[in-house]
């Protein structure tokens, strides 16, 4: 019977180290705090229907300062291989209501360059196909001029909606006018409004080559709370 | 390997033993000779139905959407079909060794040895010349519908350089981490996150990569290559059915390789050329 | 020992033998080193190289592609202090060293290597002996092996909750690339590692093997690489599969260092226990035992150590590139920049499939040398099943290729690699017909390493017939990149390599601890992981089919209710896995104790005392009959010769 025990205790014991570690690696995960679209009203879809109306704010910065603490993240590695990096803030796990119309203002204070595929300086899945850009109506920017891209892309779900969006943001002109913190004065701000449907899950992640290695596309590229993040459409 | 004899030097081959054909027939005599074959027969029989359930797999999502795909769907009931005999033979025999033949479990081991087959010329040739032979149905199976395949996708042949294949739509497919984009050149460079096939038309992909290794897999079209970055890859595919079906990265490509999705949207000639339209592209050709 | 200018002699086994002049006094330094001095070492010297080089690197330092370089340099100081450090405090280099200066190994230190009165100490030490190294290997594989299961059961988890995620891609992705390569590490060390060092030389009837020293250097080059591979995880991980390929691998973050370095190290560890293996057998095999007189497991470990000499090489030399292209910004791989990706996929698959080979044939072998044991008959066609080792041995370095059907790099090439991977499976059918022959007819014994060889049959048979889809290209374009391969060399790997693994140490657990390894227990172990694997993998063949991609952590909808009854299965493995692994343990502390003989074999190995003596034989054996000589005359072959007699009498009579 005593071996049976040890039995007992051996998988016990097993169970017990696969649950701690992966507790202990999911607590690690280095996904920050959601960031809720409110609802602020309402809104007239092209069609003339009334919609609910949602708003989000994102700040884009080249990287962290006092006055913009890093993504938090409880993953103590990040912290030092993606210092000085970019990131979008003030968080990138976003969540959205469903059959709603969502605003969503950028604020971009990084510098930038040519973009791999021109296919990514268009405004994609907007209501209108256009974005607002520092006052103008806008459908395309310049493929050398981008400095990030928001694109929300499938999720591998063939029973949600296909959803495609992506959002070019301008490049600050290396003689922006900088503060102390070496941000730009004046930050390209960008608005887009489009239409959800049917609630879904959906990930977005930057195509502008802004990290580290390989094509640039390593570091914050590659790591949620930086250049990456999920996107969820929820029923309210 | 011990030092003390348990059987003495094998009894000198009496020079008058049966013949070999009179010698398989008293073989097919022995009970568990029967018996074994029958198991092979009944457990054959048994997964025979994996045949079909292999392609009902495949097929769950609309599959075969192609020539290609049909082709590959008839590979693999071929292949299944023709392994079943063999797999079911060696599982009669285990599970005749364990029901079949005597079994002991205790602390000892069995009381009397086995007979001390040391080999046995006929069932060794039987199995080489069997697994030889079925070895080299498959390599000619798949030679043949590798070129089959091969011509249907039209290989590494440059797509405009086909003969008699004039309306031929081109895709440029580009992966790149981690979204497809799809150019349709003749269509005003027009591009698209979706692709769009327009139905009984070959269409030829050029495929290539912007960063890291993808890999361009349109599920129920059957059509797989890689994405390569500073290379292009070219394939081609015919699609003839209706329908919304998957495009997939098959490819590891870093933190979003899953999501790197899109859908296949294969329409009626007219109802492609309007959507170009409605998108913008002109026909230019 | 002192050191007279009389020369020195020394009863061996009754007669006085003249011993070598030593030069320089015993003991030393050498005598004080164990596992804690190295571990000691090594994290001291990996803290002092770490710290040096954050001093001595700029903060600022970055690549040309705004890498910030310090950490790789960091990481890259503490893997090689660490390295050193350990070997060192270990005290590999202590026979060189006493070499260069003069001093070299005297008898009675070589005695203290081999770990002579040294009780269970020299389990950790740098012993020589290689039954010490047999166990210290069959540990440390465990060790491993459980480590990967660890992620294999994190893995299945994330993918059972589909409407969650329980970690993030880029962990989820580090997990998958540690569970692979630790696991491939796990399994070519869990056979040829402990049974190779343990059993082979005993089998052969050789005192130790060629290279004692070798054998140890081996063992712990294994051991130092083990920590390397498990701290990547904390250096941003391993996110690009077990395979790495570039350019994916070169957006990496540092941890790539650690699978590179890992690689490097165990690289040589194989190649000297190749060596050592393949020396053993060449020239230490007891008198009068000729090729054909040599046991199978023997041709298999062999056979296993030639294919890792010529394959690990490839692998070495790609991850050495990748290193170079990582810390000094070559461009070997670098497509952007003149290197190619299809060299990397190329040298890493001319590791990648020989490599499934070094798993699975010690695997086969250790089937079909126990097989006859408990089947009390000969092993069936002897010459087949040699045969079928060197047909796979010589196949083996001429299929890679099949792994790059889909890459568009010679898509002329695949119609010979085709042609060789089906080939492939006449020799290994060979084996399949070796094991089905000696089950024919036999009376088992259903101990539990007999019972395991089912289980290995059973699963070598799947996982064969799932190969020949993937081998031909028509198909392998709808199942390459997707769960199909996956559950396949699973099948392989785990099913038949790990299956035969267990049922090797079942058998010869009495002979490597003087004890059995508990029936029941380990039967019970045993039989739960094997149902467990056949839900797990089998739901898997379903997911890969219905065209589920391999290493995505969130997938469709249609592919959920494989996914979950994968994960179900997969906890019935781990639960299996460990109710084994606690016979282990319970049965090698306190385990029915076994005769030295106890499965009645006779082969050289079970001729000798348990527990073995220092040098395993009193005097070494001389072979005289062939292996395997169990059984008794054919009772029907005997009914057919009497006829005949009865036929020549009567023709005599007429
Ligand atoms: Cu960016
Ligand atoms: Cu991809």
């Amino acid at each position: 019977m005593k071996k049976f025990l040890v039995t007992f205790l051996t998988v016990l014991l097993g169970g017990a180290i696969v649950a701690g570690v992966g507790v202990f690696n999911a607590v690690q995960g280095e996904a920050p705090p959601v960031l809720v679209a409110n609802v602020v009203g309402t809104k007239t879809a092209p069609s003339g229907e009334e919609m609910p109306h949602a708003e989000l704010y994102l700040d884009v910065y080249p990287n962290s300062s006092s006055q913009v603490p890093q993504p938090e993240t409880k993953s103590p590695i990040n912290n030092v291989l993606l210092a000085g990096q970019p990131f979008y803030h003030p968080s990138t796990s976003l969540q959205v209501p469903s059959n709603s119309l969502v605003t969503i203002h950028f604020r971009q204070y990084d510098s930038g360059g040519t973009i791999y595929n021109p296919y990514f300086a268009k405004v994609h899945g907007t209501v209108d196909g256009k974005m607002k850009w520092n006052g103008k109506e806008v459908s395309e920017i310049k493929p050398d001029e981008v400095g990030h891209t928001f694109t929300v892309h499938q999720y591998p779900e063939s029973t949600q909606p296909y959803f495609f969006m992506s959002i070019p943001l301008p490049m600050n002109p290396a003689n922006a006018k900088t503060d102390k913190m070496g941000y730009p004065v004046d930050p390209q701000i960008i608005s887009v409004t489009f239409m959800t449907g049917e609630a879904g899950s959906y990930v977005w992640n930057c195509e502008f080559p802004c990290g580290d290695l390989y094509q640039e596309f390593g570091g914050p590229m590659q790591t949620r709370g930086w250049m990456a993040g999920t996107f969820d459409v929820v029923d309210v | 390997m011990s030092t003390e004899t348990l059987i003495p030097e094998e009894p000198e081959a009496p020079t008058n033993r049966p013949p070999s054909m009179r010698r398989v027939k008293l073989w097919l005599q022995r009970p568990y000779a029967r018996k074994i074959l029958i198991l092979n027969v009944v457990i054959g029989f048994l997964l025979l139905p994996l045949a079909w359930l292999l392609l009902a797999g495949m097929n769950q999502t609309g599959a075969p959407a192609s020539e290609i795909m049909k082709d590959i769907e008839q590979t693999v009931f071929v292949f299944t079909i023709v392994s079943i005999p063999i797999t079911a033979f060696v599982f009669a025999v285990l599970v005749y060794s364990l029901l079949g033949w005597r079994h002991v479990s205790g602390d000892e081991p069995p009381m009397q040895d086995s007979p001390a087959i040391r080999t046995n010329t006929i069932g060794v040739i039987l199995w080489t010349v069997a697994s030889t032979l079925l070895a080299m149905f498959l390599v000619v199976w798949g030679l043949v519908e590798l070129a089959q395949i091969t011509a249907n996708s039209f290989g590494s042949i440059a797509a405009n350089e086909q003969p008699g294949q004039k309306s031929a739509e081109i895709i440029n497919v580009t992966g790149q981490q981690w979204v497809w984009t799809f150019e349709y050149p003749e269509h005003n460079g027009l591009t698209s996150d979706v692709l769009y096939l327009p139905l009984d038309r070959p269409v030829y992909f050029n495929v290539t990569s912007k960063d890291v290794i993808h890999n361009f897999w349109a599920v129920e079209l059957g059509v797989k290559v890689d994405a390569n970055p500073g290379a292009i890859t070219q394939t081609g595919v015919t699609a003839n059915k209706l329908g919304t079906f998957n495009v997939r990265c098959a490819e590891l490509c870093g933190m979003h390789h899953a999501f790197m999705q899109t859908q296949i949207q294969v329409l009626e000639q007219d109802a492609f050329d309007s959507w170009v339209r409605e998108s913008g592209g002109k026909k230019t050709s | 020992m002192s050191v007279d200018a009389a020369v020195e002699t020394k009863t061996v086994f009754g007669s006085e033998v003249p011993q070598p002049p030593q030069h320089g006094a015993a003991g030393g330094v050498m005598r004080r080193l164990n596992f804690g001095t190295g571990l000691v070492g090594g994290i001291g010297l990996a803290t002092i190289a770490g710290w040096i080089t954050a001093i001595i690197t700029p903060s600022s330092a970055s690549s040309d592609t705004f890498a910030p370089m310090e950490p790789t340099y960091v990481y890259l100081a503490v893997l090689l202090g660490w390295f050193i450090g350990f070997m060192l405090g270990m005290g590999a280099f202590v026979g060189p060293l006493r070499w260069v200066v003069g001093r070299d190994i005297t008898h009675s230190d070589a005695e203290y290597m081999a770990g002579k009165d040294l009780g269970r100490k020299r389990y950790w030490k740098y012993t020589t002996d290689h039954k010490v190294v047999g166990i210290q290997y069959l540990i440390v594989a465990m060790l491993v092996l459980g480590f990967a299961g660890l992620l294999a059961m994190l893995i299945r988890t994330e993918l059972g909750m589909t409407w969650t995620s329980l970690f993030t891609p880029s962990f989820y992705n580090s997990m998958i690339g540690t569970h692979g390569i630790a696991m491939i590490i796990g399994m070519i060390v869990i056979i040829s590692g402990p049974l190779g060092n343990f059993i082979v030389p005993m089998m052969i009837g050789a005192r130790d093997m060629a290279f004692p020293r070798l054998n140890a250097l081996s063992l712990w080059l294994f051991v130092s690489a083990v920590p390397m591979l498990v701290s990547s995880m904390f250096m941003g991980g391993i996110q690009d599969g077990w395979s790495v390929y570039y350019p994916l691998a070169a957006q990496a973050p540092p941890g790539m260092l650690g699978y590179q370095l890992t690689i490097i190290v165990f690289a040589v560890s194989t190649a000297v226990a190749s060596v050592n293996l393949m020396t053993t057998i060449l020239t230490m095999r007891a008198k009068g035992m000729t090729w054909s007189r040599t046991p199978i497991f023997v041709y298999g470990i062999f056979a296993a150590s030639v294919m890792g000499l010529y394959a690990f090489p490839f692998f070495q030399y790609a991850q050495i590139l990748g290193l170079s292209d990582r810390v000094f910004n070559t461009s070997f791989f670098d497509p952007l920049n003149g290197g190619s990706v299809w060299l990397y996929e190329n040298l890493f698959w001319l590791l990648g499939h020989p490599e499934v080979y070094v798993i699975l044939i010690p695997s086969m072998a250790v089937a079909l040398e126990l097989m006859p044991v408990f089947l009390r008959k000969p092993l069936f066609s002897f010459n087949f099943a040699v045969a079928g080792i060197v047909g796979v041995v010589a196949l083996s370095g001429l299929v890679w290729a099949h792994h790059m059907y889909m890459t568009g790099w010679a898509p002329a090439a695949n119609y010979p690699f085709m042609l060789s991977t089906e080939l492939i499976s006449i020799p290994v059918g060979f084996l399949v017909l070796v094991a089905i022959g000696t089950f024919w007819r036999g009376t088992a014994w259903t101990r539990l390493p007999l019972m395991a060889v089912y289980a290995v049959v059973f699963n070598k048979m799947i996982g064969g017939v799932t190969g020949v889809y993937l081998s031909d290209v028509p198909a392998d374009q709808y199942f390459h990149g997707s769960m199909f391969v996956v559950a396949h060399f699973h099948y392989m790997l785990m099913g038949a390599g790990l299956f035969g693994a267990m049922a090797g140490i079942a058998f010869f657990f009495p002979k490597m601890t003087g004890r059995f390894l508990d029936e029941r227990i380990g039967s019970i172990g045993l039989w739960t992981a094997f149902i467990g694997f056949q839900i797990t993998f089998m739901s898997m063949f379903v997911a890969g089919l219905q065209g589920q991609p391999r290493r995505v952590l969130n997938f469709d909808d249609q592919f959920n209710l494989s996914n979950w009854i994968s994960t179900i299965g997969a906890y019935v493995i781990g639960i299996g896995m460990l109710i084994f692994l606690s016979a282990i343990i319970t049965s090698w502390r306190s385990g029915v104790l076994a005769s030295s003989n106890p499965w009645g074999s006779k082969s050289l190995e079970w001729q000798t005392a348990t527990p073995v003596p220092l040098e395993n034989f009193p005097v070494l054996p001389v072979v005289t009959e062939r292996p395997y000589d169990y059984g008794v005359p054919d009772p029907y072959e005997a009914e057919l010769d009497s006829t005949d007699q009865d036929l020549m009498e009567k023709a005599g009579t007429k």
